[in-house]
């Protein structure tokens, strides 16, 4: 019973995550048994260089795929155990995906591309319309709702894939080198919106391989060879790039107690 | 409630996707269009050739039973039949006789010979010897004047009304009531003129070229009793007694003729169904080459919409990965391929109509009676559908089984 209350309190478990890959003939370990608790409300940055299974374990996070063996709890439910049509559903509901390639539909106008998960959602046209607008309104768009991804900038392109990471309210905004694409300046612009997202209270979790884009979380897990080879907390924030306003939350300070 | 959201969107994408392709589209489209209008095409055409043939016949009634001695429709059995006996004007008397108060019976005979007006000759036009019963066993009524009587047959009168072909060939814009005609040898007075029937398309006797005159007045000009071979058209009272009439007559027939039980008919019984029904068994199999070969067309096409939905399939990985990323399900992956197609294909039904209806109006034109049915034109709406449903099925279901990770890393 506390166990399930414990689990239901973190936004998301690993435990002893083991990932398998056959290639051939040969089997390639990807995750050799990772163990993560991330709260509510945490900033996480995930490093690594690459073959070090960083990819693969933001696909089994992001539930793009399920472990070979081992548990995962995302919001207290069991991931590993779902099948495609669940995954799809979790996907949906509960992960905000931020890519590096923006990843827009190109047909597709600004609100269309933040309205789709709503529309996979199953929600009623009305509502669909009041959370896109405002989804696209949080990240300065409002002026830009019509235009194709091709008639924006590559940061207006990348903060129109954060309104539709953030337009369903998930448990987890899961971003994959989300600055990887954009010119430095661009580039701060974004991680500030995730430092003012993660200020009102969402749960971040950046894959980077830059150590500054990793420097405005409040924890660094570094993995090696499908392990993890560190997982520090950062007491402070150390950096400059902080809006006005984004101070550490309430529930910051608790995750840091808990951590302790 | 969500099956239905992602029904509408699933729509939707598929919509823009062809809008943002409107050249593919429109050249994919076109092996269906061409498939479709060679179907119902096809069909129209059979249509229209089933309706030239029964307008060729329209004034053999179809609640009328005729007693020759050949069936209308001789396959290759012709030796059967060869031996029969004629049909008398005597044995046409009795079975009138028999059948008295059941069924009006009229006998006829015909021959051809050439007309003459005058210094104009029409040759080899359909002298009918038939009596005023004819316009109650055939549909056909006089233009101007009247018709047989039942004086003219009882005195054998030599009266004569003639088909509009016959008139307008022998007199043109003069009157021909009351001008005297030479039939063969025989000189007869015209006293009226059937209105127009149509032309035959299918073989039948070309009514607008045959004159009627009085049977008595027949068997005295053009044959002695033995020689001639007599019609016997009986109409039944109501087209639901049909049956029972003909059992009769054969029955009737076969007193007449004095046919022991172990006898074959000698005489054949003929309807306007079993011309229909010959013309049908025929038709039939050209329908069915016509629709066989037509649907290879249609074939071809959906495999051309088939090879576009897999390049679209190809082409759109990345967006499948990002859709699947964001909480798409397989089948609103499946759905949006499969309306794609069956989008494309409904179109090149709609079209295909459309160049169809032209076409069939042309052919109402110049050929035959043609026209589209209500059920041709369902029956061309649901092919193209489901010719779009089976083409896209599989490229649908690729695109719906691939793996978001795979997808998502396509280029």
């Amino acid at each position: 019973m506390n166990d399930l209350t414990a689990a239901k309190n973190k936004s998301l478990i690993l435990s002893d995550v083991v990932k398998t890959y056959v290639m051939g003939t040969e089997k390639v370990h990807a995750l050799r048994g990772v163990s993560i608790n991330i709260t509510r409300n945490e900033y996480v940055a995930i490093m690594g260089p690459s073959g070090s299974g960083k990819s693969t374990l933001m696909n089994v996070i992001g539930c793009l795929d399920v472990p070979t063996s081992g548990e995962y709890f995302l919001a207290g439910e069991p991931v590993a155990m779902m099948s495609e049509s669940q995954l799809a559903e979790t996907r949906n509901r509960m992960i905000g995906f931020v890519f590096q390639t923006f990843n827009l539909i190109p047909r597709a106008d600004v609100f269309h591309n933040v309205e789709m998960p709503l529309i996979y959602g199953g929600m009623s046209r009305p509502e669909r319309r009041a959370r896109t607008e405002h989804a696209i309104e949080r990240v300065g768009l409002t002026d830009r709702m019509h235009h194709k991804p091709n008639e924006l900038s590559g940061g207006q392109r990348q903060r129109v894939a954060i309104a539709r990471a953030l337009v369903y309210e998930p448990s987890l905004i899961l971003a994959d080198e989300p600055t990887g694409n954009l010119d430095s300046k661009t580039g701060d612009e974004i991680m500030a919106m995730f430092d003012e997202l993660h200020a009102a209270g969402q749960t971040i979790v950046v894959v980077t391989h830059e150590d500054y884009i990793a420097e405005h979380a409040l924890r660094t897990i570094r993995l090696k060879d499908g392990l993890i080879e560190q997982d520090e907390r950062h007491d402070k924030r150390r950096t400059q790039f902080t809006l006005p306003g984004a101070e550490p939350s309430e529930a910051h300070s608790a995750a840091g107690l808990e951590s302790a | 409630m969500r099956g239905l959201m992602s029904i509408t969107e699933s729509f939707r994408i598929a919509l823009s996707a062809i809008m943002a392709n409107k050249a593919r589209g429109a050249l994919t489209t076109l092996g269906i269009i061409i498939g479709i209008v060679a179907v119902i095409t096809t069909m129209t055409a059979f249509n229209g050739m089933q309706n030239a043939f029964r307008q060729g016949f329209s004034s053999v009634g179809s609640d009328v039973i005729y007693v020759s001695r050949m069936p209308w429709i001789i396959m290759n059995d012709f030796f059967l039949y060869r031996n029969r006996p004629n049909l008398e004007m005597a044995e046409a008397e009795k079975l009138e006789a028999n059948l008295q108060g059941k069924a009006i019976v009229n006998p006829s005979m015909d021959t051809q010979r050439d007309v003459k007006y005058e210094s104009k000759r029409i040759d080899g036009i359909r002298i009918v010897g038939t009596t005023e019963k004819q316009t109650v066993v055939s549909t056909a009524v006089p233009d101007i004047g009247r018709f047989l009587m039942a004086f003219d047959v009882s005195y054998k009168k030599k009266v004569a009304v003639i088909g509009k072909e016959v008139s307008d060939g022998l007199f043109d814009t003069i009157n021909p009531i009351n001008k005297e005609i030479w039939i063969g040898r025989n000189k007869f007075r015209v006293v009226g003129v059937m209105e127009k029937q149509g032309g035959s398309t299918f073989g039948g006797p070309n009514f607008d070229r045959q004159i009627y005159i009085p049977i008595s007045s027949y068997v005295k000009a053009f044959g002695g009793r033995r020689s001639t071979d007599v019609d016997i058209a009986i109409k039944a009272p109501s087209i639901e007694s049909m049956e029972a009439l003909e059992y009769q007559v054969i029955g009737e027939m076969r007193k007449v003729r004095k046919l022991r039980p172990s006898e074959d008919d000698n005489f054949s019984i003929n309807k306007l169904d079993t011309l229909m029904g010959g013309f049908n068994s025929v038709m039939g199999v050209v329908l069915g080459l016509g629709l066989l070969v037509t649907s290879v067309a249609l074939f071809v096409g959906g495999i051309g919409v088939m090879n576009v939905m897999f390049v679209s399939v190809t082409e759109r990985t990345r967006e499948i990965g990002i859709r699947k990323a964001i909480g798409a399900k397989r089948h609103s992956i499946l759905l949006q391929f499969l309306f794609e197609s069956a989008i494309i294909c409904l179109l090149g039904g709609l079209i295909g109509i459309l160049i169809a209806s032209l076409l069939t109006a042309v052919i109402n034109a110049v050929l035959m009676p043609a026209s589209i049915s209500v059920p041709i034109l369902i029956v061309a709406v649901v092919v193209s559908v489901v010719v779009g449903v089976f083409a896209g099925l599989v490229p649908a279901w690729k695109g719906a089984r691939l793996d978001p990770i795979e997808a998502l890393r396509y280029e």
